[in-house]
């Protein structure tokens, strides 16, 4: 479903070429679950920005249901991002000025007209609400991220992600700024989004003990992929939210 | 437009405190081009009601000291066809102009006798001189081509002005003739009597001389108020005035003939005031008799100026203006609407404002820099919440749109506050001033420096959204440097952004 093909990617700093990646190859099918792990700078996030199509590699070519998409045009790249991809970061990037509701709903408001908006807006606000109290946070709809904790704040945004219903959800170390029992919550919904709605996830952190939830797992070492050995000796998860053996790589 | 540059601009209107700063500036600069634009607008209006009203619409009127002389086209006496030549009086004028196609447009004329005169008067035991204009006029001509019974102070409003003295002027006309008779020196001793012949001849009675005679007719004069008046500050610095010629008393008035440059003198009995609050006409214009004014000069039957009054200015100046010259075509003969009379003072108001305007427009443009700097710093401060919005979908064009519709938002906020500032000191202007005044202790608006009562404002709505809309576009304008910045920012550079 998502191909990295051949991926190079590099950054200047201070007129000195970093390599980040480096023919890096990768396949994601759909309603896998896959989690790169890897030593921080090793191009985790990198390659998630070029799987999102946020930045755009060097070489290479990323493919989306066989059509490339990292050379689509600005206005087509921007409503992939809207309407195909749904991003979890590590510092949960919601908006400081929006309550909960209105940070869930932002992808709805960028995606629709005033006028669009005003005829769908019940619609889409009782989905968003539904997200909400999905991820536990219904009674917390009129708070501002200051007014949440770090686990509430990234359940928030997991619902972002979700409104527009991608088909990719993208997750930049969703749990890398909380606490074991938050980071277990998270993953354990994400777990559930993958399995129930079928949700292709990629996620990206350095924390071994959460991999285990996922389908897959790789590790990024010199700028490519390499599968890692699985299973971990320990899991912090039920029995129940243990992946299915179908990792494969590519 | 999509929701969430709406949602996000409105937001940030009610969060980011600093934008206050914005709206304060551009609040500021607007309220302060309002009321200057009113002030200024409320002087040239009264101005220009003040220059045309004493004007009438139309003008014709001649350089030559001695009033319209029989002049055709090329300055040979005008014949009528039976070769008789047409003397340019009053009444031949206005029958001319009555015959001609714009007689339909003219609503009133009336002709005036206009000369610089020297007005002598007695304060306590001094002779007062003052250089005046003196104007000869039919009083009611000269109300119906408009701009003299409204400024004058006893007769303010009156059908049928005139110069007659009240009884109590009268009056007081008389005791003061009583008074000077009295203060004046003896008379010379009384003749001799003659005998001639065994016959008596006792001497002549001197009042005897003018038993019977009809007394010399009293003439009114309207002098300007400031003429009339003397001003001074009291013990308390307020403005006082004391009249130096009242009703009843009599002054003269010193000019030359219209034949010749010989002098010629006359005198009148002041009868009302003129009272325009126009300094320049309050402490020159003299207003006498029309008849009187011909007799004293040896004008008879002919003037120096034909006022005109149109029915409707506007659309008939022109029209009328270019049959008036084409009637009275000699170089000597000027025909002018009351605007090209005052054109160059007209003028050089219009390029005040015009400047005066521009000036303060900078106020707006400082408003403009300070907008730029804030928003800069906005910008860099949503460095992060620009790369949440790119990663969620929003594209350049849309993260622009909201700092420029943030921007265009503080405009008009800052717009709709100055505005209603700007209005609301234009309607206090005269109580903030006394406000001020008390509290400086010094005068603002010092009335014996300008001759009106109070400030006068006159707001007009096109200056005001004129203001509006460049208050708006500069706010505009100055945000697009940030919106700009913000737009080009890549998202993996923002969500780094920490």
């Amino acid at each position: 479903m998502l191909i990295a093909e051949n991926i190079y990617k590099s950054y200047r700093r201070h007129s000195v070429t970093v390599p980040v990646l480096n023919g890096l190859n990768l396949e994601v099918k759909e309603g896998e679950f896959v989690s790169i792990v890897g030593a921080s700078g090793s191009g985790k996030s990198t390659l998630l920005h070029l799987l999102g199509i946020l930045d755009a590699p060097d070489q290479g070519r990323i493919l989306l249901d066989g059509k490339r998409i990292d050379n689509l045009p600005q206005r087509e790249r921007d409503r992939l991002r809207n309407r195909t991809f749904g991003y979890i970061f590590q510092f949960y990037h919601l908006l400081p000025e929006l309550s909960a509701l209105d940070n869930v709903l932002m992808p709805a408001y960028i995606a629709h007209s005033v006028t669009a908006w005003w005829r769908s807006r019940q619609r889409w606000r009782s989905r968003a609400v539904d997200l909400l109290k999905k991820v536990g946070l219904g009674h917390r709809l009129t708070h501002r991220p200051r007014e949440l904790s770090g686990g509430e704040m990234q359940r928030a945004a997991v619902a972002r992600a979700l409104l527009m219903q991608p088909r990719v959800l993208l997750a930049d170390e969703p749990t890398g700024n909380l606490d074991v029992q938050s980071g277990t919550e998270i993953i354990r919904l994400l777990r559930e989004l993958n399995r129930q709605e079928g949700i292709t996830i990629v996620m990206v952190t350095h924390n071994l003990e959460i991999v285990a939830a996922t389908d897959r797992v790789l590790r990024m070492s010199q700028g490519v992929l390499r599968e890692e050995v699985f299973p971990y000796p320990y899991s912090p998860l039920p029995r129940c939210l243990t992946p299915a053996p179908s990792a494969q790589l590519t | 437009m999509t929701v969430y540059r709406l949602l996000l601009c409105l937001r940030y209107l009610q969060t980011r405190y600093l934008a206050f700063i914005c709206i304060v500036s551009v609040m500021l600069g607007v309220a302060t081009l309002i009321v200057v634009n009113a002030v200024m607008s409320g002087f040239s209006t009264k101005l220009k009601d003040r220059l045309h009203g004493i004007l009438s619409d139309v003008i014709i009127d001649t350089s030559r000291i001695d009033g319209f002389v029989q002049y055709d086209a090329l300055g040979y006496p005008l014949f009528d066809p039976e070769g008789r030549t047409i003397p340019l009086t009053p009444e031949a004028m206005i029958s001319r102009i009555q015959a001609s196609p714009v007689a339909g447009a003219i609503e009133a004329m009336t002709p005036t006798i206009e000369v610089f005169a020297l007005l002598r008067f007695r304060l306590g035991m001094e002779e007062q001189t003052k250089p005046v204009r003196l104007i000869g006029i039919d009083p009611v001509g000269r109300a119906a081509v408009g701009g003299f019974r409204e400024y004058l102070v006893r007769q303010r409003g009156t059908d049928k002005p005139s110069f007659e003295l009240t009884p109590e002027a009268r009056q007081r006309h008389e005791e003061l003739q009583r008074h000077a008779r009295l203060l004046a020196p003896p008379p010379p001793d009384p003749a001799p009597t003659i005998s001639v012949g065994g016959l008596t001849i006792p001497p002549p009675n001197p009042q005897m001389m003018t038993q019977g005679m009809p007394q010399p007719q009293l003439h009114g004069m309207i002098p300007g108020y400031t003429i009339a008046h003397f001003r001074f500050r009291d013990e308390q610095g307020n403005v006082s005035e004391e009249p130096v010629l009242k009703p009843g008393d009599d002054a003269t008035v010193i000019t030359i003939g219209g034949r010749d440059l010989k002098p010629v003198w006359g005198t009148f009995i002041v009868t009302d005031y003129l009272k325009t609050e126009m300094s320049e006409y309050d402490q020159t214009f003299v207003f006498v008799p029309l008849e009187q004014l011909q007799a004293i000069r040896g004008m008879e039957g002919r003037c120096t100026a034909l006022l005109i009054k149109l029915k409707n200015y506007e659309a008939d100046k022109v029209r009328v203006v270019e049959e008036l010259r084409r009637l009275f075509c000699h170089p000597e003969i000027r025909v002018a609407t009351w605007e090209e009379h005052q054109g160059p003072l007209l003028a050089a108001i219009d390029i005040e404002r015009g400047i005066l305007n521009l000036l303060l427009f900078m106020i707006v443009g400082v408003a403009g820099f300070s907008i730029l700097a804030i928003f800069t710093m906005i910008v860099s401060e949503k460095y992060r919440d620009i790369g949440i919005l790119k990663a969620l979908g929003a594209s350049h064009r849309g993260v622009m749109s909201i700092f420029l519709g943030y921007g265009l938002l503080l405009g008009v906020v800052g717009c709709v506050l100055g505005t209603l500032l700007g209005l609301w000191i234009t309607a206090n202007i005269n109580q903030i001033e006394a406000w001020l005044t008390q509290l400086s202790g010094r005068a603002l608006f010092p009335r014996d420096v300008y001759y009106f009562k109070e400030i006068p404002t006159h707001v007009e709505p096109l200056a005001v959204l004129l203001i509006n809309l460049g208050a708006v576009i500069t706010a505009v304008v100055f945000s697009l440097l940030p919106a700009w910045r913000a737009a080009r920012l890549h998202p993996i550079q923002a969500l780094r952004f920490e």
